[in-house]
């Protein structure tokens, strides 16, 4: 059986479900990384650039703990998804960086995702993957129908039943779950948690910053819970027309759950990344506006636990002052 | 109306031209002032700190402008892949935050380029005949690619010149002049007395120049105070640059041939293509191309200039050793920490290194 690589790293955590399926439909076996850990980071950071930012330097590492595991690691360039929305360069670019950095790479599959390129390319680009596995086009229509399904039932499962995402990949594949924090505090606070998903749910980058809330006595709220295209609408009312495709998740949620009046914010950004720098001031404005406490936390891999920890300490007592609990 | 406009290398002239054309007086246009360390101290304390350089000294020149009194500016937008789609709404903000409440009006660089920058012109000189906007646009750009010829002489000359600062000072006196001139005639002969001038400068005939292409992200590329100056540096050291980043190529591509089907970048689209085979946003594609073809022109060295964390850029150094084509780069990287020093010690290696190349027969064996 041929075997598929999928490093647990960037995109994966908005779209495993339906690569999965699409892989399986076709036959083949998906075989994913490991969590993140520090022999994964070291090797991404061996390979790239120094100013390469840390998440593309965790997803080379993934790919490179892939090696000898799989045929076949399957790396997207996902350009645009909508119309005059795009993504960032390190991610279009990704395939190539991965090829060039890592020459010993197993063969990657590199479909270009490129919405502004009309219907028919995305077809064509879905066909060349699909040739890889099976001569029957047939066959890779139903994968790909069944796979948008996965994707879409994943994505309302998170927002219908208010869980993370990777909750929500335990309870589809029935996998353990992650055990939940003792609610010995009960949950006293609401606490939004923007973000990148390859940030916020990367318990290696983020020091598992959401269980670290929750057991301090925080609901914890993600981009993921939010109903279905209100991102969108929060995002448009904030800055007019989007510009990135990930504008959603930071400035979105951000706007979205300023509006919702939550407790405090926090920005889980990380260093050197180009959009962040940008966007995440309009949610700084506009929480300034609003007198809602917001705390940017940019990380990077030198960042250190203990000093996360006493700023969310700082800032969760802060929240709670203002509360008056 | 006062327009005010960010720093950017020669642009200014330009469109001032376009301006006086139009009619307007010296106080519609606000020429922004040379770039100094205070424009970027005001850049640097008020934009986001991860923010690139690009944007920090845009920010920086702008409120230089508002300080000296404009009240319309201009930015770019666009919906490109990097950051410059976001300049013009985070730098609004910014000055509406500080107090100024300028206008601003945005040329759009990814889509209907030409359509939004005649819109604009129309817009500044109110509302003025289409063929008067037509005639100050291409005054403008006369004066635009005048600029661009006579810096190509420039750095062949700047290389071998006896004495050092020649060059410069009649690119200096060429500027002047080009920035003076009232009709399209006299722009022509400017130019042709300057590179006639530079052509007569006495030069070391003996010696054999370096040769350094010079790539990367186009505001850093063409703003001497972003790259401090690298490409003054380079001639005291004796070597002869090239780049194909220059303001009128981007007017001859993007605005006009592009869409008649001949693009700015087919022949190094193509040599990039085994190594990265679509767009990355910026100028990353084509800095991975410029390299593969500079190697290939028998090119000495490669200089790539790159803001701090610009993303299409890092995407191009990541792949650009990777290339088969072999040839020297020197990745440098701008932002406000940067020091002169620091930079001249890193060009002074590389030269040597070039150098030594050169002497063993360009990385081949002998």
């Amino acid at each position: 059986m041929i075997k598929v690589g999928i490093p647990r790293a960037l995109s994966y955590y908005q779209y495993y479900p339906g690569w999965k399926t699409f892989f399986e439909k076709l036959g083949a076996e998906v075989v994913i990384s490991s969590l993140t850990n520090k022999a994964i980071l070291n090797f991404g950071v061996s390979r790239a650039v120094a100013d390469t930012c840390l998440p593309v330097k965790i997803f080379l590492g993934h790919v490179i703990s892939l090696i000898g595991k799989c045929d076949y690691v399957f790396v997207p360039a996902i350009t645009s998804l909508g119309e005059k929305t795009y993504n960032c360069s390190k991610i279009i670019g990704l395939p190539n960086m991965v090829r060039a950095l890592i020459p010993e790479c197993p063969t990657i599959l590199d479909p270009e995702i490129n919405l502004e390129k009309g219907r028919y390319y995305l077809y064509r680009n879905i066909y060349k993957l699909g040739r890889y596995f099976s001569s029957n086009p047939v066959k890779f229509k139903k994968a790909v129908e069944e796979a948008w399904e996965g994707n879409l039932a994943y994505r309302r499962k998170m927002s219908h039943e208010k869980i993370t995402a990777i909750q929500a990949i335990d309870r589809i594949y029935g996998e353990d779950c992650a055990p939940a924090p003792s609610l010995d505090p009960p949950e006293e606070l609401t606490v939004a948690v923007v973000g990148h998903p390859y940030v916020v749910y990367d318990d290696y980058i983020n020091h598992r910053l959401i269980f670290r809330l929750q057991s301090m006595g925080a609901k914890v709220l993600v981009p993921e819970m939010v109903p279905e295209g209100e991102l969108a609408i929060a995002a448009r009312k904030l800055v007019g027309e989007t510009h990135w495709s990930f504008e959603d998740e930071i400035i979105g949620a951000g706007e979205y759950y300023l509006e919702e009046k939550v407790d405090g914010i926090i920005n889980l950004a990380v260093f050197g990344c180009g959009p962040d720098s940008m966007m995440v001031s309009f949610v700084q404005h506009r929480a300034k506006e609003l007198k809602i406490p917001f705390l940017p936390l940019s990380l990077d891999e030198h960042s250190s636990e203990g000093a996360l920890l006493t700023r969310l300490e700082a800032f969760l007592d802060m929240v709670k002052r203002r509360k008056k609990i | 109306m006062r327009v005010g406009i960010p720093q950017w290398g020669n642009v200014y002239i330009p469109v001032k031209a376009m301006v006086h054309r139009l009619g307007a007086g010296d106080n519609d246009l606000i020429i922004p002032p040379p770039m100094t360390q205070k424009t970027l101290d005001l850049g640097v304390r008020y934009s986001p700190t991860e923010a690139c350089l690009p944007y920090k000294l845009t920010l920086g020149s702008l409120i230089e402008t508002c300080e000296l009194g404009a009240d319309t500016l201009v930015q770019a937008r666009g919906t490109g892949i990097c950051r410059l789609g976001y300049y013009a709404k985070g730098q609004e903000q910014m000055l509406h935050d500080l107090g100024y409440n300028a206008q601003f009006l945005t040329i759009d660089v990814s889509h209907h380029k030409l359509l939004s920058i005649m819109k604009l012109i129309k817009n500044v000189s109110n509302d003025a005949p289409w063929h008067k906007v037509i005639s100050a646009f291409s005054f403008g750009m006369s004066k635009l690619f005048a600029l661009d010829k006579i810096e190509k002489v420039v750095w062949k000359t700047r290389a071998v010149e006896i004495e050092k600062g020649m060059a410069n000072r009649i690119y200096r006196e060429a500027i002047k002049a080009i920035d003076e001139a009232m009709e399209r005639k006299e722009v022509k002969n400017i130019t042709k007395e300057y590179i006639d001038r530079l052509n007569r400068v006495s030069k070391n005939s003996k010696t054999d120049p370096l040769k350094v292409g010079i790539v990367g992200e186009i505001y850093v590329v063409i703003e001497p105070f972003a790259n401090m100056d690298i490409e003054v540096e380079l001639g005291k050291l004796g070597v002869e640059i090239e780049r194909t980043i220059t303001l009128s190529r981007w007017v001859k591509y993007s605005l006009f041939l592009n869409y008649l089907g001949i693009s700015e970048w087919r022949k190094v689209h193509r040599l990039a293509n085994p190594y990265i085979d679509h767009d990355v946003g910026g100028d990353g594609w084509e800095s991975v191309g410029e390299k593969v073809l500079y190697a290939r022109n028998g090119y000495d060295g490669v200089m790539h200039l790159a803001p701090f964390t610009c993303m299409p850029e890092i995407v191009a150094q990541n792949i650009m050793p990777s290339t088969k084509e072999d040839i020297p780069v020197l990745a440098v990287i701008c932002d406000e920490q940067q020091s002169k020093q620091g930079m001249l010690t890193r060009l002074e290696a590389f030269v040597d290194l070039l150098e030594f190349r050169r002497r063993r027969g360009n990385g081949r064996r002998i």
